[in-house]
């Protein structure tokens, strides 16, 4: 083994992990002033870290850590979500007096964790990387700690994943104890020679610990509640950069790990996928929390991803990667515009009735959001759409018909309520005295993300199609 | 014979003191349990040949981390009968669940026969008699493991943080330690040599 | 060239109606009437290319269009003869009527939308005539009908106006079906819908026998007749006729333009164009003849009740496409082109001379309050006279005469030369209809420009004198005229209404003080150049249409000339020659001796043979025949899908159901989501216990 190569190759993770070190002795030595400074830094470094992970690729720590396209692919993808999530948080904590140098901190080790989840090849890596993106995900959504909402939220959640954990641990020590090896390659070619039920067993507490990762049903109850009394920042982030590690981990554990026994898994795949499609379009109709409904939204975009992951093909796994690209896009501009939204004094305002008639006093929120929300519903010609196009495609391209047709289906059911905010802004006169607009971060963030969903981003296919698909054939 | 009987012995109490962990009224109880079933985990350990990690159980599982839960639990004033109302309502239906979970995995597993699981083979390189626990442990944790070893380390560092963030809060009114002060101070700053007359060496 | 004629009207359209009021009314209407008038000054040299035997067909094509297989044809503009003479009718008319609605449409407020819906009717008009293939033809053909849905409803917010678009629309489907069938049934027995390769396997398919509706059926007669259908549809042939009075609700410039020169002449024009199919099939000519024939006696009969000076107009256009029609049917399509021609000049001036006075006397269109507008809109009269006497073919035989003179006594005497099975039939009721024709002419002549002012007791007149005799909104006060639609009165309209007696004594000279106005120029110039047109164009052209010397050339086969026929015309003996002039002559002695001297006459003939005057009173009660055969049946089936099928069925287990579902399922999710810790942990659980079992079971 050699070390050297292998510093190289984990160097995005070595980077934050050091720098988040210095941030953090800055952070106690200058206390809350140096907020600002340190999530400047932090950005600085998740862009220092995006380069190293491009520069480098290749195994790490004999078979515990790949450098792969895939993992490429998914390091910077959650780079640039966490950048983005720093990049909107600081009017919100300053406006409720807690601004701390804590947050940036914390991010960056949430993202060391991911890192380490989507370039995981070891159980170990695996649960590790899981582990201290958790970690640093249950304080962050009890960040606001004044908040009661917020403390709670942190508690179920940090509840709730402790007993996810469980699960998955004991699903590895089951694949470990039926294969002899945690080493993906290794499980991969004992599963290759055939299965004892203990391994499916482990395959599928393994599945069940990941699918709570990435809130999938019915591993999904923590999310509404989660993403509601989260603040608003951490919300956005939770929603985008953790669901593309996790996501991207479930995919290399289903490829990587138990691609010799796909009908083992494919079949719970099929059907977590469906029920998160119809649960995440069905319960959100009788929401009346923006962020709760979006909860609701982010479980149904799970169930679309997996469908391309129960494809289990290369373009499965490429439209995967694909719709995750614009989910993120989606999802964080629509955060960015719901935190743009304020009551008389500056509170944040996030219920449903608050929306209403906001065509009237601001129209460019209003497009933005309607962008999103078309896009969400994935109606043509706004990016969504693609996204849905390439996971049915792959879905039809492997046989899986039915699935595609229910699939697309169920996807009307969640068009209701995305079109119902549409209705909302512009159809309904306005009940709240509405602030709007919060800084110029926010709103170009906004405005950026939705061009990229807009028509416009159908010039982006070329490209994101062939990043995905080197990313996808590095997994096959 | 010896280790057989031993192993039963040591697996059953871990299984009824982690069962009445579970069912146990008063919460100081159930710690006890739970230091109950990790000494049995120790005994296990070593019956498994793994001394280091026996020792571990009972420094850091009974030593600290039990006792910490034994003063929390104490130390907060949390009305048990009200969160004994929730687990009694769910009580039936979770061990309805948990049986069958059970029954699947006996099943699933053929752990009704006699005879030894199917087990995989391990793959990792056996373990050489000679060398000590305690070195074998090291040496993978400082090589092979040396990434995910400090990557843990990181989960701790998170931990802490966490824990200061949450809690953490400045005292107005409070006059915490000057440390740079107190080690900047020389004795000639702090310490008169006085010979005093006799009657006059208080000043009232 | 051919493409600038066709494609300038729909930019001009396009321009015209996208940007509508943003770049105001008059760029609107110079762009559109410009386009029109570069395109009509286009077309007519091409048409006198042909004239001069100079020019011979050609096919320009634009664009591939369907590549399916064996259905296969492009976007193509085919231009010959019978294009031509189509072009400049269209473009001609189109351009005068586009210059007269600067006039008759200035005061309202949608001018661009009228123009852009002229120019794209234009467009349509034009791709119908100049298609190469069935399909290309079908796309102008409801092109057209399109237009001219969105003409008749273009003052929408009278609920008469979009009533009497539906019906247009609705009526014009009924024969659309039947062309489509048409179509449908060509590309089955040819293999094609490319026109000329039709028309050159046609003759092999006579005598073949096909199965429609569980029939055998000869397979020429089926197709002919079912394309005849659609023709009979946008012809407003008996049966589907019902929209084309109701289509008067539309502005004036648009009964001229659509309902007269040139949309509703489209089924004669396809007639003509697959002439050759329909040589193949003496049935379905025999239907041609009597559809047509009776068509033309059908609508005369009501034309001399009606009231209304633009029913009446309406009425003489169903008329006279009768005439083409069976023309057409007894083989002489030259002469149904020919009256397509001339007739398309004189009742186009008849319409916008008929809107000048409408424009004049304030939108009363009612005839009975006309009356001594001679001297008042010396202009309008003359060229409304020139179209009577061109509609109704005053003329010396041997010597000359006005447009009608030509056109319509040639299509008399081909009928009764040619030796078709219905030819006696078509010619007697050819010659009947001239009758009546010439009575309501000049019925409506004489009442309108004739006798006493009789205004005083119209509400429109009314409300011009009370309304300060200034701009009252020219669209609103179009859009009361509904309300103000006087009733069928009970006697004929030749006389004065009773009720109004008083009110007329008290100002003796009947006017009631109001005085009509001449229109302005760019109303009357049309009406000077269509006059033109009425007079001469007969004269000057039916060398060139009919003549059995020289318009076999001219034709160069773009439709079946029977040149043996033609000969035959002119062999007819004399009185057959006098008859159609005789006719006229009786008929305008009838009418003088009714509204000029004796004027109490017509009110007791009406009550002498009150049964036959409601009968055409009523338009021989086919709205009320229709309304009881489909309309009733139709609502009533329909109310029964409605409720019972529909909202009954499918949208009760459809949308409405599934709808329901997920609003309980919603419910049922959210009560779920207790916020309990407890129950949250023990639905992961659950479906974990679930996922184990369902592996092991599996």
């Amino acid at each position: 083994m050699d070390y050297g190569q292998s510093l190289l190759i984990t160097l995005p993770e070595i980077i934050l992990s050091i720098g988040g070190l210095v941030l953090l002795l800055v952070a106690a030595w200058s206390g809350a002033k140096a907020t600002r400074a340190v999530s400047i830094s932090a950005v600085a470094l998740l862009v220092a870290a995006g380069v190293a992970t491009l520069c480098y690729t290749g195994d790490a720590f004999g078979a515990l850590y790949s450098g792969d396209q895939f993992s490429d692919f998914g390091h910077v993808l959650i780079y640039i979500a966490a950048a983005i999530s720093l990049m909107i948080a600081p009017r919100f904590f300053q406006r409720a007096g807690l601004a701390r140098a804590e947050y940036p901190i914390l991010i960056l080790y949430a993202c060391v964790g991911m890192g380490m989840m989507v370039s995981a090849t070891d159980f170990l890596t695996l649960y590790i990387g899981l582990e201290l993106n958790s970690l640093a995900a249950y304080v962050l959504a009890s960040f606001l700690r004044t908040d009661e909402r917020s403390a709670e939220a942190g508690l179920k959640y940090f509840v709730l994943g402790a007993l996810a954990s469980g699960i998955l641990l004991f699903g590895m020590s089951l694949v470990y104890g039926f294969t002899g090896s945690t080493s993906f390659v290794a499980v991969l070619g004992s599963l290759g020679g055939g299965m004892e039920t203990g391994a499916l067993f482990g395959i599928v507490f393994v599945l069940a610990g990941l699918a709570f990762k990435i809130s999938a049903v019915p591993f999904h109850m923590w999310t509404p509640d989660v993403y509601e009394g989260a603040p608003t920042p951490v919300t956005a982030f939770f929603a985008s950069a953790p669901k593309v590690a996790a996501t991207a981990l479930t995919v290399r554990v289903a490829v990587d790990a138990f691609g010799t026994q796909t009908l083992a898994w494919q079949q719970i795949i099929i059907f977590i996928a469906l029920a998160s499609i119809i649960l995440g379009g069905v319960a959100a109709i009788g929401q009346t929390n923006l962020k709760r409904l979006l909860a609701y939204s982010s479980i149904n975009n799970i169930g679309f991803l997996l469908i391309g992951l129960a494809a289990g093909t290369q373009e499965g796994i490429s439209a995967v990667l694909v719709y995750l690209s614009i989910y993120v896009a989606m999802t964080l501009g629509s955060f960015a515009c719901i935190m743009q939204l304020r009551g008389p004094d500056g509170e944040p305002r996030e219920e449903l009735s608050d929306i209403a008639g906001l065509s009237q006093t601001n129209k460019g929120l209003a497009l933005a959001m309607a962008i999103f929300m078309f896009s969400l519903a994935g109606i043509p010609p706004l990016f969504g759409f693609w996204g849905k196009v390439v996971v049915f495609d792959a879905a039809i391209g492997a046989g899986l018909l039915p699935l595609a047709v229910i699939g697309i289906a169920a996807s009307v059911i969640g068009a209701f309520y995305y079109i119902k905010i549409v209705k909302l802004m512009y159809f309904d006169e306005s009940r709240t005295v509405l602030q709007t607009g919060d800084g110029k971060a926010l709103a170009w963030i906004g405005a950026i993300m939705a061009l990229l969903v807009s028509p416009l981003g159908y010039f982006s296919i070329p490209l994101l199609g062939g990043f995905a698909n080197n990313a996808a054939s590095a997994l096959f | 014979m010896i280790q057989t009987f031993a192993f039963y012995l040591f697996a059953t109490i871990v299984l009824l003191s982690g069962a009445f962990t579970i069912f146990a009224k008063n919460p100081v109880h159930s710690v006890l349990w739970l230091i109950l079933a990790f000494f049995n985990a120790a005994g296990l350990m070593v019956l498994a040949g793994a001394e280091f990690i026996a020792m571990l159980l009972v420094i850091v599982y009974v030593g600290a981390v039990a006792v910490l839960f034994l003063f929390v639990v104490m130390m907060l004033d949390i009305d048990f009968a009200e969160l004994r109302a929730g687990f009694a309502r769910y009580l039936f239906f979770g061990i309805v669940l948990a049986v069958f979970l059970a029954i699947e995995l006996v099943l699933g597993l053929e752990a009704f026969r006699a005879g030894a699981i199917k087990l995989g083979t391990a793959t990792s390189a056996p373990v050489d008699a000679a060398v000590p626990n305690l070195e074998a442990i090291g040496a993978l944790l400082y090589t092979k493991y040396v990434f995910l070893f400090e990557a843990a380390g990181l989960i701790l560092l998170v931990a802490m943080i966490g824990a200061i963030v949450l809690t953490h809060r400045k005292r107005s009114g409070t006059r915490p330690q000057n440390v740079a002060k107190q080690v900047r101070r020389r004795p000639q700053d702090a310490v008169r040599n006085l010979t005093p007359e006799i009657g006059q060496g208080v000043d009232l | 060239m051919i493409q600038i004629i066709v494609f300038l009207p729909l930019l001009a359209a396009i321009v015209a109606g996208l940007a509508n009021r943003s770049i105001g009314n008059v760029p609107a209407k110079v762009l559109t009437t410009g386009a029109l008038f570069v395109s009509c000054a286009l077309s007519w040299p091409i048409f006198l290319a042909f004239m001069s035997g100079n020019e011979s067909a050609y096919v320009q094509p634009v664009m591939t269009w369907v590549r399916s297989g064996g259905f296969d044809f492009d976007w193509a503009l085919r231009v010959d003869t019978l294009t031509a003479v189509m072009l400049v009718v269209i473009t001609s008319v189109s351009a005068l009527v586009h210059l007269y609605s600067w006039g008759y449409m200035d005061e309202d407020p949608d001018q661009p939308r009228f123009f852009a819906y002229l120019s794209l009717f234009t467009f349509a008009m034009l791709m119908l005539v100049t298609a190469d293939n069935l399909v290309q033809m079908f796309f102008g053909w409801e092109g057209v009908g399109l237009a001219s849905y969105l003409l008749i409803g273009f003052w929408f917010r009278k609920p008469s106006a979009s009533a009497a678009a539906i019906k247009a629309f609705v009526v014009n489907r009924v024969g659309d079906l039947g062309f489509m069938l048409g179509i449908f049934g060509v590309f089955l027995v040819f293999g094609t819908v490319s026109i000329p390769e039709i028309l050159v396997a046609a003759p092999d398919q006579a005598g073949s026998s096909i199965g429609f509706l569980g029939l055998r059926v000869d397979t020429m007669s089926l197709l002919c007749i079912l394309l005849f259908i659609g023709a009979m549809g946008k012809s407003a042939q008996l049966g589907l006729h019902t929209w084309l009075p109701d289509a008067m609700e539309g502005p004036t410039p648009v009964s001229a333009l659509i309902h007269a020169a040139t949309m509703v002449t489209a089924g004669v024009f396809m007639v003509c164009r697959l002439s050759p199919l329909f040589e193949t099939s003496q049935f379905a000519l025999n239907f041609v003849t009597i559809v047509g024939a009776t068509t033309a006696i059908f609508a005369a009969t009501i034309g001399l009740v009606q009231t209304d000076i633009k029913r009446v107009i309406a009425y003489s256009t169903c008329s006279q496409l009768g005439y083409m029609f069976f023309a057409a049917g007894v083989g002489a399509y030259g002469a149904a082109m020919f009256h397509l021609f001339t007739h398309a000049f004189f009742k186009a001036l008849l319409f916008l001379g008929a809107g000048s006075v409408i424009h004049a006397m304030h939108h009363e269109q009612d005839m009975r309050f006309y009356g001594g507008l001679r001297k008042q809109i010396p202009v309008t009269f003359w060229g409304m006279m020139a179209g009577t006497l061109a509609i109704t073919g005053v003329g010396i035989v041997g010597l000359g005469g006005f447009a009608g003179f030509y056109s319509k006594d040639a299509i008399i005497e081909v009928a009764f030369a040619a030796d078709a099975p219905y030819a006696g039939y078509a010619w007697f009721m050819g010659v009947s209809a001239a009758l009546l024709t010439s009575f309501y002419s000049w019925r409506l002549m004489f009442l309108t420009f004739w006798g006493k002012p009789r205004w005083a007791d119209s509400e429109h007149i009314q409300h011009a004198i009370h309304g300060h005799h200034n701009d009252v909104d020219h669209a609103t006060h179009a859009h009361e005229e509904a309300a103000a639609d006087n009733p069928p009165a009970q006697e004929d309209a030749g006389s004065a209404p009773h009720a109004h007696a008083a009110d007329a004594e008290q100002l003796p000279d009947g006017t009631g003080g109001y005085h009509p106005h001449e229109s302005p120029l760019s109303m009357l110039i049309p009406l000077i150049v269509l006059s033109v047109g009425a007079v001469f164009a007969g004269f000057v052209f039916h060398n060139f249409f009919v003549e059995p010397e020289t318009a076999g050339a001219f034709w160069q086969g773009s439709l079946a000339f029977n040149e043996p026929l033609m000969h035959a015309m002119h062999e007819v003996p004399t009185w057959v020659k006098w008859s159609s002039t005789a006719a006229m002559l009786l008929g305008l002695l009838v009418a003088a001796l009714m509204y000029l001297r004796e004027t109490d006459a017509p009110r007791q003939v009406a009550e002498n043979l009150s049964p036959l005057y409601k009968f055409l009173l009523n338009k021989w009660y086919f709205d009320e025949l229709y309304t009881l055969i489909f309309v009733r049946p139709a609502f009533w089936f329909g109310r029964i899908f409605w409720k019972g099928g529909d909202k009954g069925v499918i949208d009760r287990f459809g949308p409405d159901g599934v709808a329901n579902v997920v609003r309980s399922s919603s419910g049922l999710a959210v009560r779920f989501q207790s916020g309990y810790l407890y129950s949250y942990a023990l639905v992961m659980l659950l479906g974990l216990v679930g996922l184990v079992t369902w592996v092991m079971v599996r």
